[in-house]
């Protein structure tokens, strides 16, 4: 190539990336708050990529501590209000009516219609992770379905199969609680509503007004503390038996059965290996079933002054194979379609444990009380109901004074 | 004219040098004390909810009416009592009886006096962790024992009873905190003139006599005021409790520092959590006012 030619091609270059941006001839950094399970997980290789495709920006990723959802949405609202958010941010959505009273969330409708990845994303997914208003402020990330882990060794043991309704499910815990294992292994302390869900929302129960306390919500109720105080199938820690505990029992064969995600398939098999089976949670009465769609997506903030970049980076995030790179950190289900089909990171009777179960899955009220159900009011009423200082129907009246006064 | 305005100037400077001296102290102090407890005071007042912060009117005194009809308050007001007195006295009396064994001669006393601090110098977490898995249902090493002695027939869940949880995270706060009584008492010990000691032996004093006659009124200071600091300690502690229990189960852990942290970093309700928090520093103002009192009659 002559001299000539190259400064020409090197001039025209530098002219049409400034044209082709203009809204971004600086080097914009954006500022991302994330969480894993694992701390010690770090997207560095996935922002290295991003920075070379793109390198009018700079992505600032900073690890925040998620010490069970407190001090993450703790210290994001302290940033909030204090003027120093970051520019976008993992959220769930137990938080989205929180952060769209402190307005502080940015409608991403318009940026979402023009992003060609947003087709490889179910609309299911889409649905869930909409507003109640109507607008979509949260990109899809990642996500995971509930699903009831058993022995399958146990369960062909005893002439069981997987419990597909509450009444096959207390027959097979019945049958497996002897010579020191319980049949269930009950979450009574931090985050064991997503225990509860199953039986009691899947037993006819709801947080519209009234719907915790309707007949067939207290009935479900019933049934679900009574595993604990009647039929005495779970383990007598149950009451405080945080995801460690009911883990940790699990995997040394002192329970049978365990509800739970996909993050910890890989954890569970290094114990259990092929007597480790899965399958949807079982149903109530009515055939429905309700189980806890966990969901993690990105949002960007308002306050933000780089939301066309912010917007570049979280959308990379949920595009195919960068989506799969990311659940391989998270431990989660990639949300892209395509994504999916290439995830290796998990065995397929789980994967296929939590799609099964995507017809029933559900979320928490898009409500702002609805973090501090989950933290505070579910724990303290079930663990005063499972040690009979209260009722099961006096829970359930807490609940719903709680919800809706 | 001169001369005039010098004389003037002088002892001004001379009276405003110690402030001078004292104000960066005073200024740290404004800003790191003063300034936030003003502030919590403002939060009290208004119903600040963290993620409404453009909305929080004031509503006065509501807050702590609030607070007086809220019968988790009293639940968590009345396990304060609990813990404080059960904490500091049961730490008070192993500190005693350590720091007089640690008093006696013996050939390995200072190796003793070494590791009795041990439990004083680590950390809450890791206390509260290590005590979690003492007491756990299935692995705990306190089942394991008192199983293995024949003493309990089936494994108890200490952490997941009523009857239970408060007594064994109490437990717990005592191991960690004994050692500081301890080490104060052994301080104040080797205060106390051995020719005291001899005189009331050879008066025909008996080791108890000599014990509760010349020893503790001797160290009643050392004593006095390890027992006003550890209280004002124990009372705000929060730490070990949240660690091993987070309140529960239920709110049978629940204790008034412990409940304004949960209803602000979980409920965001920081004007409410203020409001229990000023409610709690009241009650501590009386032990404070005894300790500032003794501290001062010292100087």
């Amino acid at each position: 190539m002559e001299r000539r030619t190259f400064l020409k091609l090197t001039g025209a270059t530098a002219l049409a990336s400034t044209l082709a941006r203009p809204a971004l001839a600086a080097q914009t950094t954006v500022r991302w708050w994330y969480h894993f399970d694992n701390p010690q997980n770090t997207p560095a290789e996935l922002v290295a990529k991003f920075e070379a495709a793109n390198p009018d920006i700079k992505i600032a990723a900073e690890s925040i501590p998620w010490g069970g959802g407190n001090d993450y949405y703790t210290r994001l609202f302290a940033a909030i209000v204090a003027g120093q958010a970051p520019d976008c941010a993992q959220v769930k959505l137990s938080n989205q009516a929180r952060l769209m009273e402190m307005q502080a969330l940015e409608p991403l409708d318009q940026m979402v219609a023009a992003w060609e990845g947003r087709k490889d994303i179910s609309d299911n997914i889409w649905t869930l992770n909409k507003a109640g208003d109507g607008h979509q402020y949260y990109l899809p990330l990642h996500y995971v379905v509930l699903y009831l882990y058993y022995r399958g060794d146990l369960f062909d043991a005893a002439g069981l199969k997987a419990p597909a309704t509450f009444d096959e499910f207390l027959k097979a815990a019945k049958a497996l609680t002897k010579d020191g294992v319980s049949g269930f292994g009950m979450r009574g302390g931090a985050g064991g509503y997503d225990n509860w869900g199953p039986f009691v929302l899947g037993g006819g129960a709801n947080f519209q007004k009234g719907g915790m306390i309707s007949e067939a919500a207290l009935k479900a109720n019933r049934f679900y503390v009574g595993l604990a105080t009647e039929h005495k199938v779970v383990p007598p820690s149950a009451p405080t038996d945080g995801f460690k505990q009911i883990t940790a029992n699990f995997k040394a064969g002192r329970t049978a059965m365990l509800i739970h995600h996909v993050g910890s398939s890989n954890d569970l098999v290094t114990a259990l290996g092929d007597k480790l089976q899965a399958a949807p949670v079982p149903r109530g009465p009515d055939g429905k079933g309700w189980t806890l769609y966990g969901d993690e997506s990105n949002a960007i903030f308002a306050s933000s002054k780089a939301k066309e970049a912010a917007f570049r980076w979280i959308s990379f995030l949920s595009t195919a194979e960068n989506n799969v790179a990311l659940t391989k950190l998270s431990g989660q289900l990639p949300v892209t379609t395509a994504g999916a089909a290439q995830d290796t990171s998990h065995q397929a009777r789980f994967v296929k444990a939590s799609t099964d179960s995507l017809p029933i899955a559900g979320v928490m009220p898009d409500s702002p009380k609805t973090a501090d159900f989950v933290a505070t009011v579910w724990p303290t009423n079930m663990q005063q109901a499972l040690l009979g200082q209260i009722s099961p129907d006096d829970m359930m009246q807490a609940i719903e004074k709680h919800f809706n006064g | 004219m001169t001369d005039t305005m010098q004389s003037v100037t002088i002892p001004v400077r001379r009276h405003l040098l110690p402030f001078a001296f004292l104000a960066p102290a005073l200024a740290i102090e404004l800003g790191i004390i003063v300034y936030p407890v003003l502030q919590t005071f403002w939060m009290s007042l208004h119903d600040f909810v963290l993620f409404r912060p453009n909305n929080a009117p004031f509503i006065g005194l509501g807050n702590f009416t609030r607070a007086f009809t809220d019968p988790v308050f009293w639940t968590a007001a009345w396990n304060s009592v609990i813990w404080i007195v059960c904490v500091v006295g049961l730490q008070f009396a192993l500190g005693l009886a350590t720091a007089l064994l640690l008093n006696q001669s013996f050939w390995w006393r200072g190796l003793a006096r070494a590791l009795v601090v041990i439990p004083w110098a680590l950390p809450s977490v890791i206390t509260a962790l290590m005590w979690s898995w003492m007491y756990d249902y299935d692995l705990g090493v306190i089942n394991d024992v008192l199983s293995r002695l024949g003493l309990i027939e089936a494994p108890i869940a200490w952490l997941a009873r009523a009857d239970t949880t408060l007594g064994a995270v109490i437990l717990a706060l005592v191991w960690q905190g004994f050692p500081f009584f301890a080490v104060m008492i052994l301080a104040g010990l080797q205060t106390v003139p051995v020719e005291l000691l001899e005189a009331a032996e050879i008066d025909g004093a008996n080791a108890f006599q000599r014990l509760t006659k010349v020893t503790l009124p001797s160290i009643a200071e050392v004593i006095a005021t390890a027992l006003l600091l550890r209280t004002i300690w124990v009372a705000n502690s929060l730490d070990v409790i949240l660690v091993m229990t987070g309140g529960g189960p239920g709110y049978t852990t629940y204790t008034v520092p412990l409940y304004a942290f949960l209803k602000a970093y979980s409920g965001m309700e920081f004007g409410y959590a203020a409001a229990l928090a000023l409610i709690m520093t009241a009650l501590l103002l009386l032990v404070i006012y005894a300790y500032v009192r003794r501290a001062a009659r010292e100087l």
